[in-house]
């Protein structure tokens, strides 16, 4: 069998799965997103039994993703959970649709009705871009003043898409928030990020700690995963007072701090994954 | 003598102006910034006198200097124009010869203008050094409202969004003073009303007359002689420790203050233009 890994650089992640998919002897084909050329008349692709996405600009992988979906080679995770995650507002819906517990979240189109929906949802109130990561333009709104000033700043200023209003509940985060790592059907390990920023990305500075998976928190992350159609993803959670609810969910998601805080063998346990699914598309 | 009138759309403003010289029967023309070219080392401009009213700060100043070089006596001046259209360059002139004014920091990167605002202390009010209107000030309560708003300008905006113009908030009580300065003298001002602490009239604040005490005439050309002089719109803040100048307009809009203050504006400034020894003039004399 091959696996083709589709990149945009390699990082640490990148560069322990390569080690791990060399351990187990699969063929390994590297594809950079910045020299891919897709042929809509030539269903070719650096050949590959399956695709492992491990890109980081969420455009060139959604469109690889559809394209490869499309001429019939698998990938991991599926368009359509890449699609999903990489989208909040989308992330949202499809949880709730689901029944999974999130965090009370609005939209609106535009300053004014964003304006009202944060009144509606109280100070304070968090604003997020819907499409965006390593907690890059994470607004908490505490007054009026805030809202008026960031809101104008992201019209003014701003892509039209950064008119797309993703209003949330500001939850107080005991102790942190919880990456709860899913490959499969399993959830493999879990961190507590915790920072005196009220933003807790480890790409922001937050530390991790080891976290015992509980059977709440599996379940929830397995929901959140079958409920996107993802395989390999990180599930951020939150710890309120009516349990856990889900921020938001990772595609190609960094696992480094997981592995450093718990010894977890996350590359492992993704290649582990790909070789099972490669003997099921050989069945 | 013949004026030209330098615009980018015919407001109210620039059509009280057109009647008003209409009415005296000074000849003159316009130029439509959207459709001028200018050739460098030519005049093609057959006018003494040059009124820049133009709606972008950018058009304006490369045209005031153009028009300079080209040896067109300008309203206001290429220098009066760079310094007002730019806070930086105003709250600098202004300090330079002690107009008092609100405390101001600058700083260059999201990091030292957290810094600055954590000196200045919460409130503090974030501006783009470069803005009209009242467009993208920021009321800045804490830290998060801080650190958010940095970021969006880094992150949204272009270089000169991080270029950060940061100033201590002056509790208003519910108004600002607008005075108009035209060559030496204070013709009149307008106090703007408003329940946001913004007080721009193109953001709804309502405008009733302010009479000129000596206090503000002072302070007004004070500040109006720190940048250069012409005619310009000086922001005034009523603070504990007296008038602070907030900021000094180039090419301001009048047409909320004529009725209020009972002041021909248009008239004045016009008055002014024709005053002026048109440079080709003096030229003239001196080499002559």
């Amino acid at each position: 069998m091959k696996l083709a890994i589709l990149l945009s650089q390699v990082r640490l992640e990148e560069k322990l799965i390569f080690a791990a998919v060399e351990r187990a002897g699969i063929e390994l084909e590297r594809v950079f997103d910045k020299e891919l050329i897709l042929d809509l008349d030539k269903p070719k692709f650096p050949s590959a039994d399956l695709v492992l996405d491990r890109g980081l600009v969420h455009s060139r992988a959604e469109y690889t993703l559809r394209f490869l979906r499309d001429i019939g080679i698998p990938t991991i995770n599926s368009y359509e959970a890449t699609t999903i995650c990489d989208n909040k507002f989308l992330t949202t819906i499809v949880l709730r649709k689901a029944g999974i517990p999130t965090l009370k979240t609005m939209i609106a189109y535009t300053p004014r009705s964003a304006l009202e929906a944060i009144e509606q949802i109280g100070y304070p109130a968090v604003l997020k871009p819907p499409v965006g990561s390593w907690g890059r333009l994470l607004a908490k709104i505490n007054d009026r003043e805030a809202a008026e000033a960031v809101l104008e700043h992201k019209e003014i200023l701003g892509s039209y898409h950064h008119s797309i209003f993703y209003i949330q509940e500001y939850i107080p985060k005991k102790g942190g928030d919880i990456r709860a790592f899913v490959v499969g059907d399993r959830v493999v390990g879990a961190s507590l990020r915790s920072s005196e920023h009220w933003i807790t990305n480890v790409a922001r500075g937050a530390s991790t700690a080891p976290c015992t998976v509980t059977p709440e928190m599996e379940e929830i992350a397995l929901q959140s995963a079958a409920a996107v159609n993802g395989e390999i993803l990180g599930v951020d959670l939150v710890e309120t007072e009516d349990g856990l609810k889900v921020i938001e969910i990772n595609t190609g998601a960094e696992f480094k701090g997981l592995v450093d805080a718990t010894g977890v063998d996350v590359p492992g346990a993704i290649v582990e994954h790909v070789k099972r699914r490669c003997a099921q598309l050989v069945a | 003598m013949a004026i030209g009138i330098l615009y980018s759309r015919v407001r109210v403003e620039e059509k009280l102006l057109f009647d008003d010289l209409e009415r005296r029967g000074v000849p003159f023309g316009r130029i439509d910034d959207r459709e001028v070219v200018f050739e460098l080392g030519s005049n093609p401009f057959p006018y003494d006198v040059v009124l820049e009213r133009c709606i972008n700060h950018s058009r304006a100043v490369y045209a005031l200097k153009l028009l300079e070089d080209a040896g067109i006596t300008t309203v206001n001046t290429y220098r009066v124009a760079e310094t007002c259209g730019n806070k930086i360059l105003t709250s600098s002139a202004l300090s330079r010869v002690g107009v008092p004014q609100p405390r101001t920091l600058v700083a260059f990167t999201p990091e030292s203008a957290l810094e600055a605002i954590e000196q200045i202390g919460y409130p503090a009010v974030l501006k783009p050094a470069v803005g009209s209107w009242g467009r993208l000030l920021s009321l800045v309560s804490d830290r998060y409202a801080a650190e958010a708003i940095l970021e969006h300008k880094e992150i949204l905006g272009s270089y000169h969004h991080s270029i950060f113009y940061i100033q201590e908030y002056v509790p208003k009580p519910g108004r600002d003073i607008r005075s108009f300065v035209v060559g030496d003298e204070c013709i009149c001002a307008i106090y703007r009303y408003s329940e946001h602490w913004i007080t721009n009239t193109a953001r709804g604040a309502r405008a009733e007359n302010c009479p000129v005490t000596d206090e503000i005439a002072e302070i007004s050309l004070a500040a109006a002689r720190a940048v250069g002089g012409g005619v310009v719109a000086v922001d005034i803040l009523e603070s504990e420790r007296g008038p602070l100048v907030n900021e000094v307009n180039y090419t301001m809009e009048f047409r909320n203050s004529i009725d209020t203050t009972g002041v021909n504006i248009p008239g004045k400034i016009v008055d002014y233009a024709l005053s002026l020894r048109p440079v080709s003039l003096t030229a003239a004399e001196h080499g002559g």
